[in-house]
Protein backbone atom coordinates (compact mmCIF):
# COMPACT_ATOMS: atom_id res chain seq x y z
CA UNK A 1 0.00 0.00 0.00
CA UNK A 2 2.70 2.47 1.07
CA UNK A 3 4.79 1.37 -1.88
CA UNK A 4 1.99 2.10 -4.33
CA UNK A 5 1.22 5.49 -2.79
CA UNK A 6 4.82 6.64 -2.62
CA UNK A 7 5.58 5.56 -6.18
CA UNK A 8 2.54 7.46 -7.45
CA UNK A 9 3.70 10.55 -5.54
CA UNK A 10 7.23 10.22 -6.91
CA UNK A 11 5.91 9.92 -10.47
CA UNK A 12 3.75 13.00 -9.93
CA UNK A 13 6.78 14.91 -8.61
CA UNK A 14 8.78 13.87 -11.68
CA UNK A 15 6.01 15.08 -13.99
CA UNK A 16 5.82 18.37 -12.11
CA UNK A 17 9.58 18.72 -12.41
CA UNK A 18 9.31 18.38 -16.19
CA UNK A 19 6.88 21.29 -16.26
CA UNK A 20 9.11 23.34 -13.95
CA UNK A 21 12.11 22.81 -16.22
CA UNK A 22 10.38 23.26 -19.57
CA UNK A 23 8.36 26.28 -18.53
CA UNK A 24 7.91 28.19 -20.77
CA UNK A 25 6.48 31.02 -18.67
CA UNK A 26 7.30 31.82 -15.05
CA UNK A 27 3.74 31.01 -14.01
CA UNK A 28 4.18 27.41 -15.18
CA UNK A 29 7.24 27.16 -12.98
CA UNK A 30 5.54 28.76 -9.99
CA UNK A 31 2.62 26.37 -10.32
CA UNK A 32 4.94 23.40 -10.72
CA UNK A 33 6.92 24.40 -7.63
CA UNK A 34 3.70 24.79 -5.69
CA UNK A 35 2.48 21.39 -6.81
CA UNK A 36 5.78 19.74 -5.89
CA UNK A 37 5.50 21.46 -2.51
CA UNK A 38 2.09 19.90 -1.89
CA UNK A 39 3.34 16.51 -3.06
CA UNK A 40 6.35 16.78 -0.77
CA UNK A 41 4.03 17.35 2.18
CA UNK A 42 2.22 14.13 1.25
CA UNK A 43 5.49 12.32 0.68
CA UNK A 44 6.88 13.30 4.09
CA UNK A 45 3.63 12.28 5.78
CA UNK A 46 3.65 8.90 3.99
CA UNK A 47 7.30 8.33 4.91
CA UNK A 48 6.51 9.13 8.52
CA UNK A 49 3.85 6.46 8.71
CA UNK A 50 5.84 4.01 6.61
CA UNK A 51 8.76 4.14 9.03
CA UNK A 52 6.47 4.30 12.06
CA UNK A 53 7.55 7.78 13.16
CA UNK A 54 4.53 10.06 13.06
CA UNK A 55 6.56 12.98 14.42
CA UNK A 56 7.62 13.49 10.81
CA UNK A 57 4.30 15.29 10.52
CA UNK A 58 6.00 18.32 12.12
CA UNK A 59 8.07 18.72 8.95
CA UNK A 60 5.01 18.36 6.74
CA UNK A 61 3.30 21.04 8.83
CA UNK A 62 6.22 23.44 8.39
CA UNK A 63 5.90 23.04 4.63
CA UNK A 64 2.16 23.58 4.68
CA UNK A 65 2.59 26.74 6.72
CA UNK A 66 5.45 28.45 4.95
CA UNK A 67 5.98 27.07 1.46
CA UNK A 68 3.53 29.53 -0.10
CA UNK A 69 5.42 32.53 1.27
CA UNK A 70 8.12 32.14 -1.38
CA UNK A 71 5.48 31.80 -4.11
CA UNK A 72 3.97 35.01 -2.86
CA UNK A 73 7.34 36.76 -3.01
CA UNK A 74 7.94 35.64 -6.61
CA UNK A 75 4.52 36.85 -7.70
CA UNK A 76 5.15 40.18 -5.98
CA UNK A 77 8.35 40.68 -7.99
CA UNK A 78 7.13 39.36 -11.29
CA UNK A 79 4.43 41.75 -12.26
CA UNK A 80 4.63 42.37 -15.97
CA UNK A 81 1.23 44.05 -16.07
CA UNK A 82 2.53 46.98 -14.05
CA UNK A 83 5.42 47.46 -16.43
CA UNK A 84 8.02 47.18 -13.70
CA UNK A 85 9.40 44.04 -12.20
CA UNK A 86 11.53 45.30 -9.39
CA UNK A 87 9.73 47.94 -7.42
CA UNK A 88 6.86 45.81 -6.18
CA UNK A 89 8.97 43.45 -4.09
CA UNK A 90 9.08 46.15 -1.44
CA UNK A 91 6.07 44.38 -0.13
CA UNK A 92 4.11 47.57 -0.25
CA UNK A 93 2.01 46.55 -3.21
CA UNK A 94 2.62 49.45 -5.53
CA UNK A 95 0.76 47.89 -8.40
CA UNK B 1 11.90 0.23 -0.75
CA UNK B 2 13.64 3.10 1.02
CA UNK B 3 16.67 2.59 -1.19
CA UNK B 4 14.50 2.91 -4.27
CA UNK B 5 12.94 6.14 -3.00
CA UNK B 6 16.47 7.34 -2.23
CA UNK B 7 17.64 6.66 -5.76
CA UNK B 8 14.64 8.30 -7.39
CA UNK B 9 14.97 11.40 -5.19
CA UNK B 10 18.72 11.62 -5.89
CA UNK B 11 18.02 11.33 -9.63
CA UNK B 12 15.42 14.10 -9.48
CA UNK B 13 17.87 16.24 -7.48
CA UNK B 14 20.50 15.75 -10.17
CA UNK B 15 18.08 16.69 -12.96
CA UNK B 16 17.05 19.81 -11.02
CA UNK B 17 20.68 20.73 -10.49
CA UNK B 18 21.47 20.55 -14.20
CA UNK B 19 18.32 22.52 -15.04
CA UNK B 20 19.38 25.26 -12.58
CA UNK B 21 22.71 25.58 -14.38
CA UNK B 22 21.08 25.68 -17.81
CA UNK B 23 18.24 28.09 -17.08
CA UNK B 24 18.65 31.76 -17.94
CA UNK B 25 15.66 33.34 -16.19
CA UNK B 26 16.77 33.95 -12.62
CA UNK B 27 13.26 33.89 -11.17
CA UNK B 28 12.82 30.49 -12.83
CA UNK B 29 16.08 29.43 -11.21
CA UNK B 30 14.72 30.60 -7.86
CA UNK B 31 11.67 28.38 -8.32
CA UNK B 32 13.90 25.46 -9.23
CA UNK B 33 16.05 25.97 -6.13
CA UNK B 34 12.93 25.86 -4.00
CA UNK B 35 12.03 22.56 -5.71
CA UNK B 36 15.59 21.39 -5.02
CA UNK B 37 15.12 22.16 -1.36
CA UNK B 38 11.77 20.34 -1.25
CA UNK B 39 13.34 17.25 -2.79
CA UNK B 40 16.35 17.29 -0.50
CA UNK B 41 14.13 17.65 2.56
CA UNK B 42 12.28 14.49 1.47
CA UNK B 43 15.65 12.82 1.06
CA UNK B 44 16.67 13.83 4.60
CA UNK B 45 13.42 12.36 5.91
CA UNK B 46 14.15 9.07 4.13
CA UNK B 47 17.63 9.13 5.67
CA UNK B 48 16.03 9.61 9.11
CA UNK B 49 17.75 12.97 9.68
CA UNK B 50 14.61 14.61 11.01
CA UNK B 51 16.20 17.72 12.48
CA UNK B 52 18.09 18.43 9.26
CA UNK B 53 14.90 17.91 7.28
CA UNK B 54 13.06 20.37 9.49
CA UNK B 55 15.85 22.93 9.00
CA UNK B 56 15.78 22.42 5.25
CA UNK B 57 11.99 22.76 5.27
CA UNK B 58 12.09 25.96 7.29
CA UNK B 59 14.98 27.62 5.46
CA UNK B 60 14.78 26.26 1.92
CA UNK B 61 11.05 26.53 1.37
CA UNK B 62 10.62 29.95 2.90
CA UNK B 63 13.43 32.30 3.70
CA UNK B 64 16.13 31.30 1.20
CA UNK B 65 13.75 31.66 -1.74
CA UNK B 66 12.38 34.97 -0.47
CA UNK B 67 15.90 36.39 -0.06
CA UNK B 68 16.90 35.20 -3.54
CA UNK B 69 13.80 36.80 -5.02
CA UNK B 70 14.62 40.02 -3.17
CA UNK B 71 18.12 39.92 -4.66
CA UNK B 72 16.75 39.37 -8.16
CA UNK B 73 14.43 42.32 -7.63
CA UNK B 74 17.41 44.53 -6.74
CA UNK B 75 19.46 43.36 -9.72
CA UNK B 76 18.04 41.80 -12.86
CA UNK B 77 16.04 38.76 -13.92
CA UNK B 78 18.26 37.78 -16.86
CA UNK B 79 21.49 35.92 -16.47
CA UNK B 80 24.40 37.62 -18.23
CA UNK B 81 25.80 35.70 -21.17
CA UNK B 82 29.49 35.17 -20.46
CA UNK B 83 31.77 36.48 -23.19
CA UNK B 84 34.78 34.34 -22.45
CA UNK B 85 35.10 30.75 -23.63
CA UNK B 86 34.05 28.23 -21.02
CA UNK B 87 37.15 26.09 -21.59
CA UNK B 88 39.29 27.25 -18.68
CA UNK B 89 36.45 27.19 -16.10
CA UNK B 90 35.50 23.74 -17.35
CA UNK B 91 39.07 22.53 -16.83
CA UNK B 92 39.22 23.99 -13.33
CA UNK B 93 35.88 22.41 -12.40
CA UNK B 94 36.90 19.04 -13.84
CA UNK B 95 40.21 19.11 -11.95
CA UNK B 96 38.48 20.05 -8.68
CA UNK B 97 35.84 17.38 -9.21
CA UNK B 98 38.47 14.76 -9.94
CA UNK B 99 40.39 15.75 -6.79
CA UNK B 100 37.23 15.49 -4.71
CA UNK B 101 36.32 12.08 -6.12
CA UNK B 102 39.90 10.95 -5.49
CA UNK B 103 39.45 12.16 -1.91
CA UNK B 104 36.36 9.99 -1.42
CA UNK B 105 38.42 6.86 -2.18
CA UNK B 106 39.97 7.11 1.27
CA UNK B 107 36.63 7.53 3.00
CA UNK B 108 35.04 4.58 4.79
CA UNK B 109 32.34 2.71 2.91
CA UNK B 110 28.69 3.66 3.26
CA UNK B 111 27.35 2.14 6.48
CA UNK B 112 30.74 0.86 7.64
CA UNK B 113 30.42 0.29 11.41
CA UNK B 114 34.15 0.93 11.85
CA UNK B 115 33.95 4.40 10.28
CA UNK B 116 35.47 7.08 12.57
CA UNK B 117 32.09 8.81 12.82
CA UNK B 118 30.65 5.79 14.64
CA UNK B 119 33.58 5.00 16.88
CA UNK B 120 34.68 7.82 19.12
CA UNK B 121 32.30 10.28 20.76
CA UNK B 122 29.11 9.25 18.93
CA UNK B 123 28.76 6.04 20.93
CA UNK B 124 29.18 7.75 24.26
CA UNK B 125 26.72 10.51 23.27
CA UNK B 126 24.08 7.95 22.35
CA UNK B 127 24.82 5.88 25.42
CA UNK B 128 25.19 8.59 28.06
CA UNK B 129 22.74 11.20 26.83
CA UNK B 130 19.61 9.66 28.45
CA UNK B 131 21.40 9.40 31.81
CA UNK B 132 23.37 12.64 31.82
CA UNK B 133 20.95 14.97 30.09
CA UNK B 134 17.64 13.18 29.98
CA UNK B 135 16.40 14.83 26.81
CA UNK B 136 14.65 12.42 24.41
CA UNK B 137 16.04 14.10 21.27
CA UNK B 138 19.74 13.22 21.25
CA UNK B 139 20.38 15.76 18.47
CA UNK B 140 19.31 18.52 20.84
CA UNK B 141 21.46 17.24 23.67
CA UNK B 142 24.53 17.03 21.41
CA UNK B 143 23.89 20.41 19.82
CA UNK B 144 22.98 22.34 22.94
CA UNK B 145 24.92 20.62 25.68
CA UNK B 146 27.82 18.40 24.57
CA UNK B 147 28.70 20.74 21.71
CA UNK B 148 27.52 23.92 23.38
CA UNK B 149 30.73 25.78 22.48
CA UNK B 150 30.26 25.06 18.76
CA UNK B 151 26.68 26.23 18.87
CA UNK B 152 27.70 29.45 20.62
CA UNK B 153 30.16 29.94 17.76
CA UNK B 154 27.43 29.33 15.19
CA UNK B 155 25.11 31.86 16.78
CA UNK B 156 27.95 34.38 16.81
CA UNK B 157 28.53 33.70 13.10
CA UNK B 158 24.85 34.37 12.39
CA UNK B 159 25.05 37.60 14.39
CA UNK B 160 28.16 38.59 12.44
CA UNK B 161 26.31 37.93 9.18
CA UNK B 162 23.63 40.40 10.21
CA UNK B 163 26.30 42.95 11.09
CA UNK B 164 27.87 42.41 7.67
CA UNK B 165 24.59 42.82 5.82
CA UNK B 166 23.86 45.98 7.81
CA UNK B 167 27.30 47.37 6.99
CA UNK B 168 26.91 46.61 3.27
CA UNK B 169 23.26 47.42 2.65
CA UNK B 170 22.24 49.56 5.57
CA UNK B 171 18.65 50.50 5.82
CA UNK B 172 16.45 53.36 6.64
CA UNK B 173 15.06 52.73 10.08
CA UNK B 174 11.60 53.38 8.74
CA UNK B 175 10.59 52.05 5.34
CA UNK B 176 8.28 53.94 3.06
CA UNK B 177 4.82 53.08 4.18
CA UNK B 178 2.79 53.20 1.05
CA UNK B 179 -0.63 51.93 1.94
CA UNK B 180 -1.38 51.32 -1.71
CA UNK B 181 -4.89 50.81 -2.88
CA UNK B 182 -3.62 47.66 -4.56
CA UNK B 183 -3.39 45.79 -1.27
CA UNK B 184 -6.96 46.48 -0.38
CA UNK B 185 -8.01 44.80 -3.59
CA UNK B 186 -6.14 41.60 -2.81
CA UNK B 187 -8.72 40.32 -0.37
CA UNK B 188 -7.72 36.66 -0.66
CA UNK B 189 -4.09 37.45 0.09
CA UNK B 190 -4.91 39.59 3.08
CA UNK B 191 -7.35 37.13 4.59
CA UNK B 192 -4.96 34.21 4.11
CA UNK B 193 -2.07 36.19 5.55
CA UNK B 194 -4.17 37.18 8.56
CA UNK B 195 -5.19 33.57 9.12
CA UNK B 196 -1.72 32.11 8.71
CA UNK B 197 0.30 34.72 10.58
CA UNK B 198 -0.77 33.61 14.09
CA UNK B 199 -0.60 29.93 13.11
CA UNK B 200 2.98 30.29 11.88
CA UNK B 201 4.03 32.08 15.07
CA UNK B 202 2.30 29.44 17.19
CA UNK B 203 4.05 26.66 15.31
CA UNK B 204 7.37 28.47 15.71
CA UNK B 205 6.84 28.53 19.48
CA UNK B 206 6.00 24.81 19.38
CA UNK B 207 9.21 24.03 17.46
CA UNK B 208 11.16 26.23 19.86
CA UNK B 209 9.98 24.68 23.10
CA UNK B 210 9.37 21.15 21.84
CA UNK B 211 12.91 20.82 20.48
CA UNK B 212 13.96 18.67 23.45
CA UNK B 213 11.35 16.07 22.58
CA UNK B 214 10.82 16.18 18.82
CA UNK B 215 12.68 17.58 15.86
CA UNK B 216 13.43 21.25 16.07
CA UNK B 217 15.02 23.83 18.29
CA UNK B 218 16.08 27.44 18.27
CA UNK B 219 17.51 27.59 14.75
CA UNK B 220 14.42 26.21 13.04
CA UNK B 221 12.01 28.11 15.27
CA UNK B 222 13.79 31.39 14.62
CA UNK B 223 13.53 30.93 10.87
CA UNK B 224 9.84 29.99 11.05
CA UNK B 225 9.17 33.00 13.27
CA UNK B 226 10.90 35.31 10.79
CA UNK B 227 8.96 33.76 7.91
CA UNK B 228 5.73 34.66 9.68
CA UNK B 229 6.75 38.31 9.80
CA UNK B 230 7.93 38.21 6.19
CA UNK B 231 4.49 36.95 5.17
CA UNK B 232 3.01 39.86 7.11
CA UNK B 233 5.35 42.28 5.33
CA UNK B 234 4.50 40.81 1.92
CA UNK B 235 0.78 41.15 2.52
CA UNK B 236 0.53 44.45 4.39
CA UNK B 237 3.65 46.35 3.36
CA UNK B 238 7.10 46.76 4.82
CA UNK B 239 6.14 49.90 6.70
CA UNK B 240 3.32 48.14 8.55
CA UNK B 241 5.63 45.28 9.44
CA UNK B 242 8.21 47.73 10.74
CA UNK B 243 5.60 49.35 12.92
CA UNK B 244 4.89 45.89 14.34
CA UNK B 245 8.55 45.05 14.94
CA UNK B 246 10.85 48.06 14.43
CA UNK B 247 14.38 47.75 13.07
CA UNK B 248 15.98 49.24 16.19
CA UNK B 249 14.31 46.57 18.30
CA UNK B 250 15.64 43.88 15.93
CA UNK B 251 19.21 45.09 16.36
CA UNK B 252 18.88 44.91 20.13
CA UNK B 253 17.24 41.48 19.97
CA UNK B 254 19.91 40.07 17.65
CA UNK B 255 22.57 40.97 20.19
CA UNK B 256 20.41 39.96 23.15
CA UNK B 257 20.10 36.37 21.91
CA UNK B 258 23.87 35.87 21.76
CA UNK B 259 24.20 37.57 25.16
CA UNK B 260 21.59 35.26 26.73
CA UNK B 261 23.57 32.29 25.45
CA UNK B 262 26.89 33.60 26.76
CA UNK B 263 25.29 34.69 30.04
CA UNK B 264 24.15 31.12 30.69
CA UNK B 265 27.79 30.09 30.29
CA UNK B 266 29.00 32.78 32.69
CA UNK B 267 26.27 31.94 35.19
CA UNK B 268 27.36 28.32 35.27
CA UNK B 269 30.93 29.52 35.88
CA UNK B 270 29.77 31.72 38.75
CA UNK B 271 27.97 28.74 40.26
CA UNK B 272 31.21 26.81 40.31
CA UNK B 273 31.00 24.81 37.08
CA UNK B 274 32.80 25.19 33.79
CA UNK B 275 31.66 27.51 31.00
CA UNK B 276 28.30 26.21 29.69
CA UNK B 277 28.23 23.36 32.20
CA UNK B 278 24.51 23.39 32.82
CA UNK B 279 24.21 20.82 35.56
CA UNK B 280 25.22 23.35 38.23
CA UNK B 281 22.31 25.62 37.27
CA UNK B 282 19.81 23.71 39.42
CA UNK B 283 20.02 21.44 42.44
CA UNK B 284 19.31 18.39 40.32
CA UNK B 285 21.88 17.95 37.49
CA UNK B 286 19.23 16.79 35.00
CA UNK B 287 16.97 19.73 35.82
CA UNK B 288 20.00 21.99 35.37
CA UNK B 289 20.67 20.50 31.93
CA UNK B 290 17.03 21.05 30.94
CA UNK B 291 17.09 24.65 32.16
CA UNK B 292 20.37 25.39 30.38
CA UNK B 293 19.21 23.86 27.10
CA UNK B 294 15.92 25.74 27.25
CA UNK B 295 17.68 29.06 27.88
CA UNK B 296 20.34 28.75 25.22
CA UNK B 297 17.78 27.52 22.65
CA UNK B 298 15.79 30.64 23.49
CA UNK B 299 18.86 32.78 22.85
CA UNK B 300 19.48 30.98 19.54
CA UNK B 301 15.85 31.44 18.47
CA UNK B 302 15.83 35.17 19.28
CA UNK B 303 19.07 35.83 17.42
CA UNK B 304 18.14 33.76 14.35
CA UNK B 305 14.69 35.31 14.03
CA UNK B 306 15.94 38.88 14.34
CA UNK B 307 18.92 38.33 12.03
CA UNK B 308 16.66 36.88 9.32
CA UNK B 309 14.34 39.87 9.62
CA UNK B 310 17.27 42.33 9.62
CA UNK B 311 18.53 40.79 6.37
CA UNK B 312 15.04 40.86 4.83
CA UNK B 313 14.45 44.47 5.84
CA UNK B 314 17.90 45.36 4.52
CA UNK B 315 17.17 43.86 1.12
CA UNK B 316 13.68 45.16 0.51
CA UNK B 317 14.01 48.62 2.00
CA UNK B 318 16.84 49.38 -0.37
CA UNK B 319 15.92 51.66 -3.21
CA UNK B 320 16.34 50.11 -6.62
Amino acid sequence: MFIAVSSVILIAIAVGLVRAIRGPSLYDRVLAANMIGTLTVLMVAILGFMTGRPEFLDIALVYVLISFVSTLAVLRVHNPGAGTTASSVKGSGEQ
Amino acid sequence: MENLINDVLLGLLMITGFAIVRMKSLLGVTMLTSIYSLLSASLFVVLDAVDVALTEAAIGAGIATVLMVATVALTTDEEKVPRHTPLLPLLVVMATGAALIYGTLDMPHHGDPLAPAHRYVADSYLHDSPVEIGVPNVVTSVLASYRGYDTLGEVTVIFTAAAGVLALLGYRTRGRNIEAAGIRKQVVLRVIAKLFFPLILLFALYVQFHGDYGPGGGFQAGVIFATGFILYALAFGLGTAQRLIPSQLLRILAAAGVLIYAAVGLESMLLGGKFLEYRVLADDPIAGQHLGILLIELGVGITVASVMLIIYYGFVSRRH
